[in-house]
Parts: C-alpha cells; structure tokens; sequence
C-alpha cells in the first residue's frame, strides 16, 4: 500500500526569488564552466561568479563562512555617505581588522617598523572622491538595504583555513559592468565607514541621521575576508557527472570523473550509496541537502525548490541493501533508535523516509571503480510513520 | 475470579457469592477515577505535600486492590478443551458474539485469546474439569506456542480495549497475486465497478501498414471500464479513433446477441457480412469502402498532415484534429545516401582542399607523436569548448552543457537509478518465520453492523514484535507487503506491556518540476 504524499508546506516568508532549477542553462550563449579545488578532502569553489551561479541555481554547497549562503560581509550596518552606500563598522573593530593586517604583513616577513608605516599609511581617511575615482567594482558588496546583491570576494593572502598555495583569482578583480543600484554606488570592498567616536551605537538608521555628534570617516579596508562555497562530494561529484558543469582540480590539475569517483570513494567509505541516493532525488527534481546528520540525526534533508521557500518535508536514512534485500547495516537500526528517530521527525513535523539502495549479486569490485555501476543499482523509498491507536476513532482516517 | 473469604467460611469457603450487605457495599463504591492533580517535580518537606501523596497512594491502592463484582446470570459459562485449543460455550453467548468466537459443530466456541480476554472482562468464567480457572490460570494454559503467544496477547488485550476487532490473520482469505493480477471484482466493497479485462492484442502486423488497422481493432476485445486504459500495444500516432470504437461494437454485439461477451465471432461476422452504410454513431455498420484510409508507406508524396477523420466515425463527442506526419514520413523507407561519382568527386575535393597538415605552424613545433595528438586534442577542446579531462575519458558526463534541454527532459535524462517498489523481486524470497502477519484488525466504528461472516476488507494488519528484538529489514517489509495485499501492515512494539505501532509504507517520491 502506498503512502500517500503530503505537499510540501511554504515557508512563511520568503525573500528570495527562485532562479533556476540547476545550473545549467537553458540558452546555449551561455557558458557553465565553474571550477573547483579539492583542498585538504573538501570542495571549494572560489570564483565568486561561479559560487552565486551554483548556489542560486540548485542551493548546492554552503558557505563556510555563512549558515547557508555564501553572503559574509563586513558589517551588517550599511549607510549611505556622500552619494556612496558602504559598510559600517565600528572603531575597535576597524582596529582589530588593522591588527590582523599587521599580523599578516608580519609574517611575510616585513619588519616592525615597516609594518607600522603601512599601516599608518592604510588607516588615512579616504576622500569620497577617490572611492567614486574607483569607480563600482564588480558586484558591490553585501547590501541589506537593498536585495540581496552578489558578494564581492576579493582575494588577499589571509583566510588561515585555506593552503598557503592558494593562488588569488585573477578574474574576481577584473572589473565588470555590473552595477546593480543606480542610485547610492556600491564601491568595492575597499572601503569602509568607521565609527570614529569609539561607542557602539544603536544599529537603526533613524536614530543616527539627526545626531550630529557622530563622525563617519571613509577609510580603506585593511583586511577583507574572502568567503568560498564548500560543496560535499555528492555534490561535487553530481554537477561533475550528472550536469557536466564543474571541473574539480586538485593542485592545478583537472580530475577526470573516474578519478573524482575513486578519489570518493577512498575518502568516504559509503560514498556510493549515498552518492546514489542523491542522485535519485535530484534526478526526481527536489534538492537534497546533506548535514542534518548533527541537527535531525540523518543523511539528507529533501527540500522542493530549495531551502528559502519550503520547510523540508523528509528527512533520508540511506541504507544499503544486497540483492537479497539483507541490510549489510551502515546504520544499525534498533525499535529504541528508530523511534528517537521517528520523534525527533516528527517534532520538526518532517516525515522519515528509508531509501534501501539495493546492489544486485553479481556486481564486480571493478564494477564498483566506475560510476557506469549506477544504473545497475535500484532505489526503494519506504516512509515509517507511527501510528496512534487510541486516537479519537470519530477523527481516524486511513493509516 | 478471586475468592472472598468470607466471614462464615465454614460453609461458603469456595462460594464466590456475596451476602447482601457485602453485595450493597460493592455496588454502592465509588466509580469515579482519582484525579491525578498537578504534579510536583520536587519533594520540598511540607505536610500537605506528603499528605496530598498519601491520600493519592492510597486511593490508588484501593482502586487496584478492589475486587470486581459481577452478576452471577451474565457470567456465560464455557469450558476449556485442550485438544483443540478452543473453550467452548455452555450457556448463550452474550454481546461479544458479534464479533468474537465462530460456531463449528452445532456448538458455539471462543478462541483462546478471545476467551482470556473475556475472562479479564469479567464477562466469561471457563471451567476445566468441572473447575473454574483463575485468569493466571487462563494465561498459562491459553497462551502458547500453539496459539498465540504473550506479546501477541498483548497487542490483542490493547486493541480489543480501545474497541477495535481482531481476528485471527488468515492468509486464506487473502487474494493471491494471481487472483489480483486478474483483478477480480471484490465482493463487498467495489460493487459499483465494472471488471477490468486485458486487452487481448489481436495476432496482425504493427500498425505501419494503416489499411489492416483499423478493421482488426474492430475485432479486437474491447475494454468495457471507461478508466484509463492500461497495456496498450504501442501504436503510431495513427490510431486516434481505434481503441475508443469499443463502445460501439460492443453495442452492437451485446444488442444482436444475447449478451455473452462473444467479442470476437459477433463483431467478424456482423463486419463482414453487413455493407450497408454507416447509419448514427450508435449503431455504426461500417462501410469500408468510403472510409478514407490514409496509406502512410507509400513513396508518393502525400501532403504533410492528415485531415482529421469523419466525426460520424468517432464516438460521440469525440473532436480529433489534424495530424502532423512529417517526422514519421522521414524514418519510414530510410536508404543509404548513394552518391554518384560526381559527389564523391566532390567529396574527395573538399577533404583535399583542408590543405597540407605540415604547414602548420603549431604543428611543426611538435616534436613527436605524442605532442601531436595533444595539439589536437586542445583544438577539438577549444573548438568545442568542452573540457578534456571531462569529456575525453572513459567516463563522460551525463549531460552536456552545450546542449541545453529544458528541466523535465534534462532530469529524466540524469535519471539513471531506477527506483523500485516493494513488491517487486518478492517471489524470489522464501518465506520467514519470524515475521508475520497475526492479526487482522477491523475499525471499531463498524461493529454495528460487523458480520463475522463477511467481515469485509480489514482497516490493517498486525504484525507483533517486541522492542528488544530487531526491526524489519527491507526483506521483511516485502514479504509482508506481498502478503497483505493492498491493506496497510502495522508493526505492533510491545516494550514490557506497553505498545507501540509503526508503519513502514512504500514510497514513490513524485517528480517535481519548477515551473
């Protein structure tokens, strides 16, 4: 008997607009070539153009310095100054962003005194005339006043998680005529407002426009923090296979598929199963996300269109099964887990779903080494759901 | 039933009836149920909190501890046969009959669980040997192996307590997979639907050759259920009117003959013989010789499209419209391109024309093989666009950018794991004996009008399990699934007395497309 299906439930509020469902484009002029670096076991995609692409078009990856998107920035104050809209932050952090700066002019290998030049150098005030001279870089910033804009990424030698060979992106800084805001310009991440009289202020924009005690001044940005988008490896490995859309490299070398493939699989031992039931459920047009393992206790979080507009209707345990349909256990279930599990669901009024892939008997290990070996594999989704026996009987409905 | 000691035991050691005064105590006490009040999550040393305890405690104590009193006549008497593991009834049986116990022999009989569950009633006192068993007794001798165990008690106590019915599971009763195959019309519940039949594919060549198509679809077994059809042999884009002639023909054949369903010899022989012109849509004798058929094979240009067909011909209501065969016409009668000579003359001058590989600048830097096939491999690269390491492997992707689709194609394009259903593979699976279905459970808003004989299609079935045992594997869920036909399973829990019910359900996830 089949369980029936229960439409998703929308979110209450929903700020963003839906774009596309995969990155890959339905007009030929366009080109969906995006990069990524295997550093250190994870996948990072740093071309700021191609980490909005991917994340808006599929809610792929996440930002590793954000909850979801990839949307850091500097301050979440902005303010308009002189015709400009730039971030604001205040004067003990313009100092400890000044300090980090120092530290890393430090450990290239100036001396103290050198150190001390630029920065005095650096924390000049700016004239606004110099930031419009500039002209709009490429993206603006991060803007809460307006929609949310594309972020700027700009690469410094700093980010202390990322390879010290990690090379800056020569096409981030070219500049492009994007401008999305006619009126206030959205100068590039150079520059910052600071807050010069030292005290934290309230953050609402009225109550500081008739205040004439605070003083902004427009300096540059000592340090600015490049954010990049951290795709799992069923992700990675999808829009590699699937979508034919994204080179992964690992030390400036591109990685064939069966590489990528046996480069999983040696990373994560359950790497096909998993891989497999993702690609089901993209294939099936929803979008699974992986990392509720902490939060929900499971493999994948299914979603319709994507996070921003629907609450996650199902929460996935992946189980691998042989041909005979024996468990071969990645996940031992026993009746005390599976009804935490079952609670914790239904709490966050999700419904639990079993996906069994099931391998047929006479898959080689060979066959395992090429991701030809999926189509030989089948899926079965089953929805556990508990039953209330002693519910009102007027009110039961089917089970 | 527990015995009283009584205060003249002399006489009335095993008597169980009361004397008037203690008969007027039972039936005057307290019905109601101690409220249980506000719980206090910490003992915090004041009297009224320890009073409030104890008189609670102790209203608890007497409501557990009291003895239940029943009227001697509505006792129905039974006794305990071990041999058949029945208990069978002595005097008539009260309102449990509806839906509980069977009659076998004349005689009427309780199943063991039912009969135990009675006892705790206080509706039923068994006898064995002339003696009346206590319900520890009752537990004993009733609950085995042979019939049902604890925990399958349990779950039966549960349930029948909340009002529901449960029988026995009889695998007898459930329709095997072959009697489902033909879909045979329910009794009780689908009475209004009419039976499904197979469409019987008629022995003629597939429809390229349109002239024989539509006399044989006349002939073929029409399905009579006005649902979507199922199991249609694949047809060109052709076959508008055919399968819808149904009505029809069966028309006629059923208003000529008297009514068996001779598909096949009414309709040849009324098609044949008769040529009179076709009169109302109804009652249609087809007159072959004016209908048009188009003749798609032949090598004569024929126009582009087919005109829609005489509505007349077509069940009523029926519009079609015209039908684009352009696309058809070019994969029937492909042949291999024979060029003349003066093509390949042409041919040969074009390739020579490309001009000497060496040349090339790029070319003459190579230095060996190798480089060469490099050099071209980042030009066929660069002139495409696709990148190498992708697409020049043994593995290529599924799907190429450069040629976009719109989603719904592109997703069933990537759709390469197929996804199965619980039914599938399962005759291959040999049965097990640790998971089965034990009961079947009817809603408790049907008991009024619950036949025990025609008890209908069951609300689930239980399967019994405890909670220290393991959960079902996807093996176990199908054989039960393949067992229970379309009624859903339900995994009864028993943890130490307390139960409960989960169900594993198939699942196809629907495809969603945005926008």
């Amino acid at each position: 008997m089949l369980a029936e299906f229960r439409a998703p439930r929308r979110r209450n509020r929903v700020h963003e607009e839906y774009e596309a469902p995969l990155p890959v484009t339905q007009s030929p002029e366009e080109r969906s070539d995006f990069r990524a670096e295997l550093i250190n076991q994870h996948v990072l995609v740093r071309n700021p153009d191609h980490i909005q692409r991917i994340y808006n078009q599929g809610y792929f990856g996440k930002g590793i310095l954000s909850r979801a998107r990839p949307d850091h920035s500097i301050s979440d104050q902005w303010e308009q100054h002189k015709g400009l809209c730039l971030p604001v932050v205040s004067q003990s952090r313009y100092e400890e962003r000044l300090k980090w700066a120092g530290a890393a002019l430090s450990a290239q290998g100036l001396d103290d005194e050198a150190v001390s030049q630029i920065l005095t150098k650096l924390s000049q005030p700016v004239e606004a005339e110099d930031v419009r001279r500039e002209g709009p870089q490429p993206e603006g910033g991060v803007c809460p006043h307006t929609k949310r804009l594309r972020l700027e990424s700009q690469d410094l030698n700093l980010s202390s998680d990322q390879d010290p060979d990690s090379d800056p992106d020569p096409g981030s800084n070219s500049g492009s005529d994007s401008d999305p805001d006619p009126e206030p310009v959205v100068p590039g991440p150079g520059f910052v407002l600071v807050d010069c009289d030292g005290d934290v202020r309230s953050t609402d924009s009225e109550s500081r426009s008739g205040s004439g005690l605070q003083v902004r001044e427009l300096r540059h940005n000592p340090v600015s923090v490049s954010e990049y988008l951290q795709l799992s490896v069923e992700e990675a490995f999808f829009l590699v296979y699937s979508l034919g859309c994204l080179s992964v490299h690992l030390h400036q070398e591109p990685l064939s598929i069966i590489q990528l493939w046996r480069t999983f699989q040696s990373q994560c031992p359950h790497f096909i199963s998993s891989y497999a039931a993702y690609h089901h459920f993209r294939s099936k047009g929803w979008v699974p996300k992986g990392g509720g393992g902490a939060k929900y206790g499971v493999d994948f979080m299914l979603y319709r269109k994507g996070p921003p507009f629907y609450h996650a209707s199902y929460s996935v345990v992946v189980e691998r099964v042989d041909d005979a349909f024996r468990d071969t256990a990645l996940r031992p279930f026993s009746w005390r887990s599976l009804a935490a599990l079952n609670r914790i669901t239904a709490n966050v009024s999700k419904e639990l779903m079993l996906c069994y892939i099931i391998y047929p008997s006479d898959l080689s290990e060979v066959e395992l080494e090429s991701p030809d070996c999926l189509s030989r594999l089948k899926v079965q989704e089953v929805m556990v759901s508990r039953w209330v026996s002693s519910r009102e009987r007027a009110e039961q409905d089917d089970i | 039933m527990a015995e009283r000691n009584s205060t003249d035991s002399a006489e009335s050691r095993y008597s169980e009836i009361l004397s008037p005064s203690e008969l007027f105590a039972a039936r005057s006490r307290c019905h109601k149920i101690p409220v249980r009040g506000q719980k206090d999550f910490f003992p915090n040393d004041s009297g009224e909190q320890r009073q409030r305890l104890e008189q609670s405690l102790s209203e608890h104590w007497s409501l557990t501890s009291e003895e239940r009193v029943e009227r001697l006549g509505n006792l129905v008497k039974a006794t305990w046969i071990p041999s058949d593991q029945v208990v069978e009834l002595q005097s008539p049986a009260g309102k449990f009959w509806q839906t509980m116990g069977f009659s076998a022999h004349g005689k009427q009989y309780l199943l063991p669980e039912e009969a135990l569950y009675l006892m705790e009633c206080g509706n039923l006192q068994v006898f064995y040997k002339d003696l009346p068993l206590s319900i520890q007794d009752g537990y004993e001798r009733f609950l085995s192996s042979n019939t049902v165990s604890l925990l399958q008690y349990q779950v039966f106590g549960h349930l029948k307590r909340l009002g529901y019915v449960v029988h026995r599971f009889d695998p007898s009763s459930q329709p095997s997979t072959y009697a489902r195959q033909l879909n045979l019309p329910q009794s009780r519940d689908k009475v209004g639907r009419q039976p499904k039949r197979k469409r019987s594919v008629s022995p003629t060549p597939m429809p390229t050759s349109s002239r024989t198509e539509k006399q044989d679809s006349t002939t073929e077994m029409m399905e009579v259920d006005k649902d979507e059809k199922d199991g249609k042999p694949p047809e060109s884009h052709l076959m508008t009117s055919p399968e819808t002639l149904e009505v029809q023909c069966s028309a006629t054949s059923t208003a000529d003959e008297d009514g068996g369903r001779t598909w096949w010899s009414g309709d040849v022989l009324e098609c044949k013989e008769s040529n009179h012109s076709t009169t109302s849509t109804s009652s249609s004798r087809w007159d072959f010789s004016s209908i048009p058929f188009p003749d798609l094979g032949s090598r004569e240009s024929l126009s582009d499209s087919l005109t829609s067909p005489d509505p007349s011909l077509l069940p009523g209501g029926l519009a079609v419209g015209v039908c684009e065969v352009a696309t058809w016409r070019q994969k029937i009668n492909l042949r291999k391109v024979a060029m003349s000579s003066k093509e390949q003359g042409r041919e040969d001058d074009r390739r020579r024309r490309r001009g000497d590989v060496n040349k090339d600048r790029e070319v003459q830097q190579c230095r060996n093989w190798t480089e060469y096939q490099e050099l071209m491999a980042r030009r066929q690269s660069r002139c495409d666009g696709r990148p190498a390491h992708l697409w020049n492997r043994e593995v290529t992707p599924l799907h190429d950018p450069r040629q976009p689709l719109p989603t719904r194609e592109l997703l069933e394009k990537i759709n390469v794991i197929k996804s199965t259903n619980l039914l599938e593979g399962v005759s291959r699976l040999k049965e097990s004996d640790e998971w089965g279905i034990r009961f079947s459970v009817y809603q408790p808003d049907s008991v009024a009008e619950f036949k025990k004989s025609h008890p209908g299609k069951p609300y689930s079935h239980m399967c019994v399990c405890s909670f220290d045992g393991p959960v079902p594997d996807l093996r176990a869920i199908k054989l039960l699934a393949s067992q229970t036909g379309d009624v859903p399973v339900v995994f009864a829990v028993v943890d130490y007395g307390d139960v409960s019910f989960y169900t594993f359900k198939d699942f196809q996830l629907p495809v969603d497309v945005y926008p």
